[in-house]
């Protein structure tokens, strides 16, 4: 008795060890023979990202959360939407945001059944926080594209400001002979963020015409080239506001991991000067979780407008910015 | 009257197709002719030594390893490699290139190198396909299946010195690349030829972030970033996915990994990802070499020579001697006229620029810094057109693979010189024609989506032909 006994408890312990060693050890391979309907990865799919966006919560509308729905592109965050042209699709989602505050918001091109057009659409955004250009708003950005634009290309229009769907734009035109294309850029600011549209295409006509379709967006009434700064429903957004006597107090993050990407965070606080919102433009799920913990930490000086505290929308930048300093320009959204 | 229908039929068939045969882009194909690549720098010479480092260096990348009881001292081979020799998978055109047309893989067994009692080719490996290395994305679980959650991607050496004459006892089995195909769990990359590498390695940081500040505002859907060194922070910029720092990392990293030979930068034998978080390489299967570690060292001891020079350069490691080869390689010579004549490359140069692939590819990174090692390294372009940085290239190419700070879509820019003379394209080698390559650009989540598009729908069939002309020139 006692030697099935202590069979049965060897036995046990040798399945056991054998159990957590398997389940505890990855395979780099073996011989699977008797499992012929090994699972399958998916093909095309991105299961290994790297530095990415993320944020503390999923009801707070992000930049690059729009999305085209019955050919309508609406994005929440910028509070605007805008109408495709019938037969012009979205075929490819862009990349995530880049640590410079670069975003894709949609890349729209005519359908494939629709051969009579030849032309993109590209709508993207650019923030104020993180942007490798020294400019402080999006007239800045537009012309320092411009003073910047390779001789290859011809300027067709030069920076100006022009009306769309009721709103101000800074309308730019360029073009290069050699590939007989042209680039219509209009650009505005809202929430510190240039929101651009370039229409791309070799057919003046056809520019036209989608750009007197941008006739029927909507837009929030603070789209301007200089003038989108938040404000009413949404946060005022000021530029490195996380500075100097506004923070109370700061407790920087503990990092497991020395890494050296850099940190782009655009974080809004609350009336009483508490973080209640952190959108991770670019970065490792570990470096999010130590910067979420110490940030709930931080506490501001609570902005103040027309003598009431309001919401406020900044960037903080962490981990290390290998980038070249930028000249100081106007500030974004400094009221 | 008949016959005079027929022919203006004829006519106007002729009329309505002859334009889109004449127009209809192809791409050039890989360049014959001398290789327009393989050459030293032009400062190099034997008055100062840099030649004859250069000749050493490029001897050493043409050696053939041994496990043991080699006659040359080329020692250390395993116990598990891709190939035993350098050059053979950097041989296209010229030795520290690419992939050659013929693949020495596939003949390791039929050469000798690999014993067929206890390897297998894969079938991944072919006769005229692309040199290549795998990689398991994932680890597998107890039962066979890839484990999303577990992230593995090292490289899984493809043979293993099993049933050679001087390997001894040691018996290792190949990573299951059959269950990892059937499973999809198993991705490729090719060699990158390194060809003008020394100029890369000389780029300072602050041109690269230069670069990439006067890049920003592209209207292209195009923001990089850069990978770094995991020790000082400062920008890495060679593999695939801009992982490694230094010619000289970059060296001893292939020579650990893709050959199994230590040397004194990665100091022990290599066992597979996962083996190593278990007992490790079997004890018959360590110090083959029966020489110690590192295999691969400083040799203390060398015979006088005539030449002091030649004599100096004997002394290095592999290592140090196949970095300063790679080093003091010169950069691909474009041609200005083949394929497609002059007009048209320079045509297509000027297309590539205006449709937003040289964001991206920047053609000439302005200046390297001044040079120690030799003159045509310091103050001098880089006309590699790449800016270095990593770039999400989207689902379609995602490899899913990380390494440093770039994830499973992020790959360096490929530095298109040299192009001319490349057989297989892209990091897996997945095609021979620059059409399907360009056309990879584009998927979801790729920053080359709008470039491509530009390149695919925009351009007319003759502009594309120039583009294509102009890159085959390179």
């Amino acid at each position: 008795m006692l030697t099935s006994l202590l069979r049965f408890l060897t036995f046990l312990g040798l399945s056991m060890s054998l159990l957590a060693q398997a389940q505890g050890v990855p395979q780099s391979g073996g011989d699977f023979s008797n499992n012929p309907e090994a699972k399958k990865l998916p093909t095309g799919v991105l299961l290994v990202k790297g530095a990415w966006s993320s944020a503390s919560d999923s009801v707070t509308p992000l930049p690059e959360g729009g999305r085209v729905d019955k050919n309508i592109y609406n994005n929440p965050y910028f509070g605007f939407t805008y109408a495709l042209s019938p037969d012009w699709v979205e075929k490819f989602s862009g990349p995530p945001p880049s640590d410079s505050g670069y975003y894709v918001l949609a890349q729209i091109r005519p359908a494939e059944t629709f051969k009579r057009a030849r032309g993109s659409i590209l709508l993207a955004a650019q923030d104020l926080f993180f942007t490798l250009t020294p400019a402080g708003n999006a007239l800045e950005l537009v012309n320092f594209a411009k003073d910047k634009l390779s001789p290859d290309y011809k300027v067709e229009q030069p920076p100006a400001l022009v009306t769309i769907a009721g709103h101000s734009f800074v309308g730019f035109a360029y073009g290069s002979p050699v590939a007989e294309l042209h680039w219509y850029v209009l650009a505005t600011q809202i929430r510190c963020h240039m929101v651009q549209f370039v229409f791309t295409s070799r057919d003046d006509k056809l520019v036209e015409s989608l750009i007197h379709d941008m006739d029927k967006m909507t837009l929030p009434a603070e789209a301007g080239p200089i003038s989108g700064r938040g404000g009413g429903d949404v946060p005022v957004c000021i530029k490195d506001y996380a500075s100097g006597e506004n923070v109370i107090e700061r407790v920087p993050p503990v990092f497991a991991e020395r890494r050296f990407n850099p940190v782009p965070v655009r974080i809004i606080i609350d009336k009483e000067g508490k973080v209640k919102h952190v959108h991770f433009l670019s970065t490792f799920p570990d470096q999010a979780k130590a910067i979420s913990d110490a940030l709930s930490q931080w506490r501001f000086k609570p902005y103040l407008h027309d003598g009431h505290p309001v919401e406020l929308e900044t960037g903080i930048l962490f981990g290390r910015a290998p980038r070249l300093a930028t000249s100081p320009s106007t500030n974004a959204g400094t009221e | 009257m008949k016959t005079v229908k027929r022919a203006s039929v004829l006519a106007f068939l002729v009329a309505l197709f002859l334009p889109g045969i004449a127009f209809s882009q192809t791409d050039p194909g890989v360049q014959g002719g001398p290789a327009r690549a393989g050459s030293p720098l032009a400062s190099v010479n034997s008055s100062d030594g840099t030649l004859q480092f250069f000749q050493n260096g490029q001897a050493r990348f043409q050696d053939i390893e041994s496990v043991s009881n080699s006659p040359t001292g080329n020692n250390g081979l395993g116990p598990r490699f891709n190939f035993v020799q350098c050059s053979g998978c950097h041989l296209q055109p010229a030795v520290g290139g690419t992939g050659p047309a013929t693949n020495p893989q596939f003949q390791v067994i039929a050469n000798g190198f690999v014993s067929g009692s206890t390897n297998a080719i894969p079938s991944f490996i072919t006769a005229n396909g692309p040199t290549r290395e795998a990689r398991f994305p994932f680890f597998f679980d107890q039962f066979g299946n890839p484990n999303p959650n577990a992230p593995n991607g090292g490289v899984e050496d493809l043979f293993t010195v099993s049933g050679r004459s001087d390997a001894g006892s040691c018996s290792l089995p190949q990573p299951s690349f059959a269950l990892a195909q059937q499973t999809n769990n198993i991705i490729f990359r090719i060699p990158t030829p390194t060809f003008g590498a020394g100029l890369i390695e000389n780029v300072d940081d602050s041109t690269l972030l230069r670069n990439q500040a006067a890049n920003a505002n592209n209207n292209l859907g195009i923001s990089g970033t850069f990978n770094h060194n995991g020790n000082d922070g400062t920008i890495a910029r060679f593999g695939w996915k801009a992982q490694n720092k230094s010619l000289e990392l970059f060296a001893g990293e292939a020579y650990n990994v893709e050959m199994g030979i230590s040397n004194e930068i990665f100091t022990q034998d290599r066992p597979l990802p996962g083996e190593d978080m278990n007992a490790g390489l079997p004890a018959s299967c360590l110090n083959l070499s029966g020489s110690g570690y590192p295999e691969d060292t400083t040799n203390f001891t060398t015979k006088a020579g005539s030449d002091q020079f030649a004599t100096n350069a004997s002394i290095p490691s592999d290592t140090v001697m196949f970095a300063m080869f790679m080093r003091l390689l010169a950069p691909p010579t474009p041609s200005t006229t083949t394929p497609g004549g002059a007009t048209s490359i320079a045509n297509g140069r000027r297309l590539f620029s205006a449709i937003g692939c040289a964001t991206c590819h920047t053609p000439t990174l302005s200046s390297t810094q001044a040079s120690n090692f030799t003159a045509s390294l310091g103050n001098a372009p880089a006309n590699a057109f790449s800016d270095l940085e990593i770039h999400h290239m989207g689902t379609g190419l995602a490899d899913n693979v990380s390494q440093g700070g770039a994830g499973g879509d992020q790959f360096r820019t490929a530095p298109l010189w040299g192009l001319g003379q490349r057989i297989f394209l892209l990091h897996d080698g997945r095609t021979r024609n620059l059409l399907s390559a360009i056309e990879a650009h584009e998927s979801n989540g790729s920053e080359g989506t709008q470039a491509e598009l530009n390149f695919d729908q925009l351009l007319t069939s003759s502009q594309q032909q120039d583009v294509l002309n102009f890159l085959r020139s390179l």
